[in-house]
């Protein structure tokens, strides 16, 4: 694309040299970083010396703008590289940031923003009051369009094994629309109350808010809402899509297969599970215990699966992958899991009293549990199906139950959280041995297990310590021996039809999930090894999105339209994105322990509805947008879409005209002044935005009660004019907006007194000093002197510590109920990175520096690109519109010397 | 029809009885609280949405917002709306706003109306929400009788030359000349004076960063006098303007022996006449007394004087400075200056470079070195400069002591208000600007003039090198106290501006202009004495003397048209019909609002 002129920064001084030189007759190209023109003038209240309220005169700028037809505008974007070619033109780059919105389609109608379930502080408000991730700028935005801030996918969500947006559904929850969550965690998979459980919830993990006082209790509000929808509905409430004809055969019945089933039937596919076992539900149902996942809870979850159409076909093992292809399946998804425990491999192994873990607990489940009572057992192993099997033991009345494990206990593989329950339930740990038979008395029955003690050398591949073994044994007397040393797929009926390695396990594409043979897919636990319910639900979405593409015929690829996570969030970004975070104590974990346990009731408790709602409320939002959907459901004109991207283009432009504005100075850099510390510190644009037609709050209140202030004091000169902040610079705007404050606060508050600490009142400019006068006879206050301390009373009254000059320079002490700070003027160094190959030179203070500005203000270093408004330093809106003005005539001067080909040094010899 | 916007709130209206005779759209703004505050704007809406040509009304949070401009092409389109009133702010801030909505809507920009119920409603009612409301029905009722009345009528498009004139060459005056030059336009820079370069010419070393005006200007000079685009014409004046927006064509007379007279045809007007010193009074802080010198007297001084200064033969070991001379007076000028805080900050950092030892005290009320100004008034304390803030209420007082020591007095706020003696070798008043005396330019250009005697613009804020007459540019100190590069970047500003409307070639003027009925006219000649416009001339027509009007001469004042006996002169959208309609509506409004209140 080809434009006369590139302008930079769509604020009043962009806007200004936009329009002047798309008047001349040029083209011009106006990037702007925020979704709406406008800059910070379209935030004040009113403007000094007129008063005129500054939507009422900028806001047809903006329109005038964004209409004109020779700008082009690119709004939420930003130019990132600037590149000077050899005949003096630049080609940019601009990033066109993903707004999530079709603007094309955007009406503007705010129900994405009204549908939102995440709030974060409103930068348009200067973090006054909250917005939506989905929003509209602000009310005269300009164009008046909707973008979703996606900072990143949160920690939660991207970590998750299964997909499942964990921020999305926390916020649904925080929001009360638990049946909503329940939904979004459905989309994933049918296994809700199965997940709410017994998933390890590595989201916890992740958690930002677990680097504060403790991560969100995420796999409990998932169970919460789990636990509601099941109490009160009968079936998912789900829609199928229409019937495709094809046939999918899954084998197993396990987290994979359920997942994948439950998919493919939402797709309109016809699918049969193969189920060995009498029950459905794999593990789920036959090895997980009942006091971790009751039974009614599997079967809830199963009949989501069963409500879509879906067929269960048990006690019916399958062998021949070509009989369901005969039988009219056009795929076969094997999700058989890991059904073969591995044996101790010792002496004495075939004694009675020698069980494998697994055997046990489906014995337990089936209601056909060994007679325990009195016993000693020893569970060998230190997976999450040893701690299952020694929990499950103290239940059946075990007098003592020993975990036997070769390892240390850090090095457990057990979820720490099961380890610690079981010793909770009484459950000993025999740490660092290692078995070498078992014993058995004249009966034939296990009398004790003899083991080596072991202890750690070097680290071996996994980077844990190997143990290796000691000369020393011992003996654990006991009754039964529990083997829980990990399950392997049992796939020898397989053999030769399908790839299988020598544990067992299915060669699949890792990505694809397809076997050598077409039509059969394999995923979960039998593909890769004995792991956990989530990845195994994860693998079950994976294999039931590429057999739906292969049944159509499509690519084997696309999982991202299934899968939109972006980059995760950086957690330090997250942290300082607020100021301060209020604290927010863990939502505490409630479970009662016995160190006897004597039935299979659930042992964690679960959440009431407002711990739960406390728990979501603690959620840092970290990616902005939680993909909670809501706004896709609520939006009439289907104009979001979640899995955008950001696009770049490039343009070669003759001319640029930087406008990128200033930064405002960060006030808790003045840290005797207390903001963000005191909640009645408020900054001028703050109060700004309180004196705004489109006000946060219609009044002027002050944050920390909610009160009228009666008696509000300015502090000029906060961040200027102050080497303690290395800006030795007057900001030059901040004595005329608080002059023109005070005139507002004394029309809003008719009671209020007003006071202003000043330096110099620098009210230079035409018909400033008469506005000066005009506050002061309103009745106004204006005190000599920088303030220079403030405290904080117990009513939030704020103490001012300061010398009065004018008295005699006494050291005074004032109280008010609200502080006000005029905050200075800061460069935006992000002029500085827009130039690739060239360099915009900057004064000393970091502002784009103006190499001639006696007869040619704003003509920068760089021949061809011109500085307007406040980035060459800190400007009023005037002033802004005159810089904008000189830099547009030279800006249009360069584009008419480049039309006729005469040099620059040619005009000026 | 309803839309959703909270907190707009519409209806739409189907004709009673029969087709309406108009389509008419009526927006009733909130103007944010400016005017809902005050002005019941539902009840605005309520009471005409049963007029029998209205079809649409809604209340809306901000007519001018993009949005809502939006919805009313929408509106205007779908419901084919051949009228549109908005009822929000004044003309001045939104009548091009609304006008372009129409015409993007493709409904004639002259069947809107604006109604202004804000500065005619909410403000100036605001302690009386009831009168306030019912006054507001009352106008708006006014202008939904006269888009009644309206006629679509089309914009007068003029060719435009492309050239300008600047008067003055000062050095804003300079750098707009060249900067027009290279825009391609053609150029006429006039000066009063025998050489270009006004005040700055005359100066030294300049803040902020030491240039030398003097050799500013010569640069400026070489750059005018190598652009072939610019005609220069010094000892000169403008005496005469005549012709219209786009095509003004001007007489320069140079005070040459015999006085000559040149005209010239240009587009635009850029007036750059600069500003004049103030000139205390004699008594005034001692002016008069010997060593007792203005701002201006002092720089020239110190530019003249490569070493330690001088005064009558004797070494000055002693400034004294006292700010805001003739500047912030409640009884004189009361604005500020803008541009002497600097300038004195700067002299005193000169003067010690000249002399490190020299003593120098600064007598000020606000040091206003704004912006990285404030660095000078850093370097001026660094370098020995005592300030000594005195009240606004006790100025200091200059005085030659019985020995005859010159002696300043002052009250020194920063050190307990303590009245200090201050014997000292130069008192330096620190005089502003003053708005230069151009009675004839201003009267000839009909340029406003503000409360402080400098030029208005017609915004300060948004627009401040445009002024209300068309074309006509102010730039530099002419508009307002500016230091050089303020000057010169407003000079740039009225460039842009220039090139803004005369690059493209044409340019579109009001049709609200009157229209001679010369069936009607008899030519009795009144309507040619009241047009203070030279509008209108006597034709023969059909071997009748009537009236015609020349339409891009006229104004659309309608002066004439009131005077005219036989009615034979319209105002186009100011109609008689249109008037009369208006008057109807206004009163039906109250009629109707009295009986609500019986």
């Amino acid at each position: 694309m080809k434009y006369d002129a590139l302008v930079v920064g769509g604020g009043i001084a962009g806007m200004e040299s936009s329009l002047k030189l798309a008047d001349m007759g040029y083209h011009v190209l106006l990037v702007e970083r925020e979704a709406s023109v406008g800059g910070r003038m379209i935030l004040l209240s009113k403007v000094f010396p007129t008063l005129d309220c500054a939507s009422c005169i900028s806001g047809p700028k903006m329109s005038s703008t964004v209409n004109h037809p020779n700008i082009t505008n690119l709004t939420y974007s930003e130019v990132e590289g600037i590149e000077r070619r050899e005949d003096g033109t630049f080609r940019a780059t601009v990033r066109q940031k993903a707004k999530f919105v079709d603007w094309a389609a955007c009406t503007g109608c705010q129900d994405c923003e009204v549908a939102c379930t995440v709030a974060v502080p409103d930068q348009f408000n200067y973090d006054l009051v909250p917005r939506r991730a989905a929003y509209i700028a602000f009310p005269q935005a300009v164009p008046k369009k909707a973008v979703i801030e996606r900072a990143g996918t949160s920690p939660c969500t991207d970590t998750c094994p299964a997909g499942i947006k964990a921020h999305g559904y926390v916020s649904l929850i925080r929001s009360g629309k638990y049946e909503e969550a329940f939904q979004l965690v459905l989309d994933a998979t049918p296994l809700v109350g199965t997940l709410g459980r017994a998933c390890y919830a590595p989201c916890e993990d992740e958690c930002t808010r677990g680097d504060l006082e403790g991560t969100l209790p995420i796999r409990r509000l998932k169970r919460f809402v789990a636990d509601r929808h099941y109490d009160q509905f009968a079936g998912p409430g789900l829609e199928v899509a229409a019937p495709t004809g094809y046939r999918v055969a899954v084998v197993g019945s396990g987290p994979a297969g359920l997942t994948a089933a439950f998919q493919l039937a939402r797709r309109g596919h016809g699918v049969t599970i193969f189920e060995e076992a009498p029950e459905p539900g794999g593990f789920l149902r036959y090895a997980l215990p009942e006091y971790r996942l009751p039974r009614d809870v599997v079967a809830h979850d199963i009949a989501n699966v069963t409500a879509l159409g879906v067929t269960i076909v048990t006690n019916t093992r399958v062998e021949d992958l070509a009989v369901l292809k005969d039988q009219g399946f056009d795929a076969v998804l094997i999700a058989a899991g890991t059904q073969r425990a591995i044996r101790l491999g010792v002496a004495g192994e075939h004694l009675s009293g020698v069980m494998s873990g697994l055997d046990f607990l489906r014995a337990v489940r089936q209601g056909t549990p060994p007679d325990l009572s009195g016993r000693r057992v020893v569970v060998v192993g230190g997976g999450n199906v040893a701690m299952d099997a020694a929990r499950t033991a103290r239940r059946l009345g075990a007098r003592e139950t020993t975990v036997a494990y070769r390892r240390s206990r850090d090095q457990m593989p057990a979820h720490h959280v099961e380890a610690v329950d079981a010793e909770r339930e009484g459950v000993a740990f025999q740490l660092l041995v290692a078995p070498v038979e078992v014993l058995g008395d004249d009966r034939g029955a296990v009398s004790a297990l003899r083991c080596t003690v072991m202890r750690l050398g070097d680290a071996d591949a996994s980077g844990r310590r190997r143990p290796e073994p000691t000369s020393r044994e011992i003996t654990l007397d006991c009754d039964v021996v529990i083997a829980a040393l990990g399950l392997v797929p049992e796939t020898d009926a397989f053999e030769g039809q399908v790839d299988r390695d020598a544990g067992g396990e299915l060669g699949v594409d890792p990505t694809t999930l397809q076997s050598r043979v077409p039509y059969v897919f394999a995923a979960g636990d039998v593909v890769s090894g004995a792991s956990d319910i989530t990845r195994a639900v994860g693998q079950g979405r994976r294999a039931a999105h590429m057999i739906d593409r292969w049944l159509h015929g499509e690519p084997l690829d696309g999982f991202a339209a299934l899968d939109d996570r972006v980059a995760v969030v950086d957690k330090t970004t997250v942290l300082a994105r607020q100021q301060s975070f209020t604290h927010r104590e863990s939502v505490a974990v409630a479970n009662v322990f016995s160190s006897a346990p004597h039935d299979f009731s659930e042992v964690e408790r679960p959440l009431s509805e407002s711990d739960a709602l406390a728990g979501a409320s603690r959620c840092l939002d970290c990616g902005v947008c939680s993909e909670c959907q809501e706004c896709v459901t609520a939006c009439p004109a289907d104009a979001i879409h979640l899995d955008a991207h950001d696009e770049v283009v490039t343009v070669d432009v003759d001319t640029v005209v930087v406008s990128t504005g200033y930064r405002l100075f960060a006030a808790d850099h003045k840290p005797e002044y207390g903001y963000g510390v005191y909640a009645n510190v408020i900054t001028a644009t703050q109060m700004d935005r309180l004196l705004a037609p489109t006000r946060p709050y219609n009044t002027v209140l002050r944050p920390s009660d909610g009160k009228v202030p009666e008696r509000i004091a300015y502090v000029s000169c906060t961040g200027s004019r102050d080497t303690t902040v290395d800006n030795p610079l007057c900001s030059k705007i901040c004595c005329m907006y608080s002059i023109k404050q005070n005139q507002l606060i004394m029309g809003a508050l008719p009671l209020a007194d007003v006071t202003t600490h000043y330096m110099d009142m620098r009210a230079a400019g035409k018909r400033y000093d008469e506005f000066y006068e005009q506050a002061k006879a309103m009745g106004a206050n204006y005190v000599k002197g920088r303030v220079a301390a403030i405290a904080e009373k117990e009513d939030g009254n704020l103490i001012l510590t300061y010398e009065d000059i004018e008295n005699g320079g006494v050291l005074t002490d004032t109280e008010y109920d609200l502080v006000v700070l005029a905050v200075g003027v800061q460069p935006n160094r992000d002029a500085e990175h827009l130039f690739v190959n060239d360099v915009l030179r900057l004064d000393e203070f970091h502002y784009v520096d103006e190499v001639a500005p006696d007869l040619n203000p704003g003509e920068t270093a760089i021949p061809g690109v011109f500085v307007a408004g406040a980035s060459s330093g800190a400007k009023d809106i005037v002033d802004s519109i005159l810089h904008a003005g000189a830099a547009v005539a030279q800006a249009a001067a360069h584009l008419e010397r480049s039309r006729t080909g005469v040099t620059r040094e040619e005009v000026m010899s | 029809m309803t839309t959703d916007h909270e907190p707009s709130d519409s209806t739409t209206v189907a004709g009673e009885s029969g087709e309406p005779r108009r389509r008419i759209g009526v927006y009733v703004c909130h103007c944010g609280g400016n005017i809902s505050d005050y002005v019941d704007v539902a009840a605005v809406r309520d009471a005409v949405a049963g007029d029998a040509e209205v079809v649409h009304v809604e209340t809306t949070l901000f007519a001018c917002s993009d949005a809502t401009q939006n919805d009313m092409i929408e509106m205007i389109e779908s419901q084919h709306l051949d009228g549109l009133v908005v009822a929000s702010c004044s003309p001045k801030l939104h009548v091009p706003t609304f006008r372009a909505v129409s015409r993007r809507a493709g409904l004639n920009p002259f069947e809107y109306t604006q109604v202004n119920i804000r500065e005619q409603c909410s403000w100036v009612h605001s302690d009386d929400r009831a009168g306030a409301t019912a006054k507001a029905i009352g106008l708006v009722r006014a202008g939904i009788a006269k888009t009644a009345h309206s006629v679509p009528l089309e914009p007068i498009t003029v060719e435009t030359t492309p050239s300008a004139l600047v008067v003055g060459a000062g050095v804003a005056g300079m750098r707009a000349a060249t900067g027009l030059a290279d825009l391609g336009l053609r150029v006429y820079l006039i000066e009063r004076a025998a050489t270009l370069g006004g005040w700055v010419d005359r100066w030294g070393p300049m803040y902020p960063n030491g240039a030398d005006g003097h050799q500013l200007i010569e640069r400026l000079r070489e750059q005018v006098a190598t652009r072939d685009a610019i005609t220069v014409v010094t000892n000169a004046e403008l005496v005469a303007k005549s012709g219209n927006f786009g095509n003004y064509d001007v007489d320069v007379r140079v005070m040459s022996d015999p006085p000559t007279t040149q005209r010239f045809r240009v587009g635009s007007i850029v007036v750059a006449t600069g500003f004049d010193t103030y000139q205390p009074e004699v008594g005034e802080y001692g002016y008069g007394i010997d060593g007792v010198v203005t701002l201006a007297e002092f720089k020239e001084l110190v530019d003249a004087t490569p070493g330690p200064l001088r005064v009558g033969g004797r070494p000055v070991r002693t400034v004294t400075y006292i700010y805001c001379v003739g500047s912030r007076q409640p009884d004189g000028h009361q604005y500020c200056s803008r541009y002497c805080c600097a300038a004195t900050v700067h002299a005193s950092i000169t003067v010690a470079d000249h002399d490190a030892d020299v003593a120098q005290y600064h007598l000020y009320r606000d040091i206003r070195t704004y912006g990285k100004l404030e660095l000078l008034y850093q370097e001026s304390r660094r370098r020995g400069s005592v300030y000594m803030k005195f009240p606004d209420d006790t100025p200091p007082a200059v005085r030659r002591d019985d020995a005859g020591h010159l002696v300043v007095r002052t009250t020194d706020t920063l050190t307990e208000g303590m009245a200090v003696d201050i014997p000292t070798d130069l008192v330096v008043l620190v005089t502003g600007m003053v708005p230069r005396e151009n009675h004839d330019l201003t009267s000839l250009l009909k340029l406003p003039v503000g409360g402080d005697g400098f030029y208005n613009e017609i915004h300060p804020k948004l627009r401040p090198v445009e002024t209300v007459v068309d074309g006509v540019l102010i730039a530099g100190t002419c508009q307002g106290p500016k230091n050089s590069f303020e000057s010169v970047a407003s000079g740039l500003a009225a460039v842009a501006q220039s090139g803004a409307t005369l690059l493209k070639g044409v340019a579109e003027l009001d049709p609200l202009v009157v229209n001679v009925d010369q069936d009607r006219c008899t030519w009795c000649g009144a309507c040619q004495e009241v047009c203070p416009y030279g509008a209108i001339d006597r034709i023969v027509c059909d071997g009748r003397e009537v009236a015609t009007v020349n339409a891009l001469s006229c104004k659309g004042c309608g002066g004439c048209a009131a005077f005219c006996a036989n009615e034979a002169i319209e105002l186009l959208g100011s109609t008689t019909a249109q008037i009369e309609s208006m008057i109807d509506g206004m009163l039906e409004g109250s009629a109707r609002d009295e009986e609500l209140m019986v």
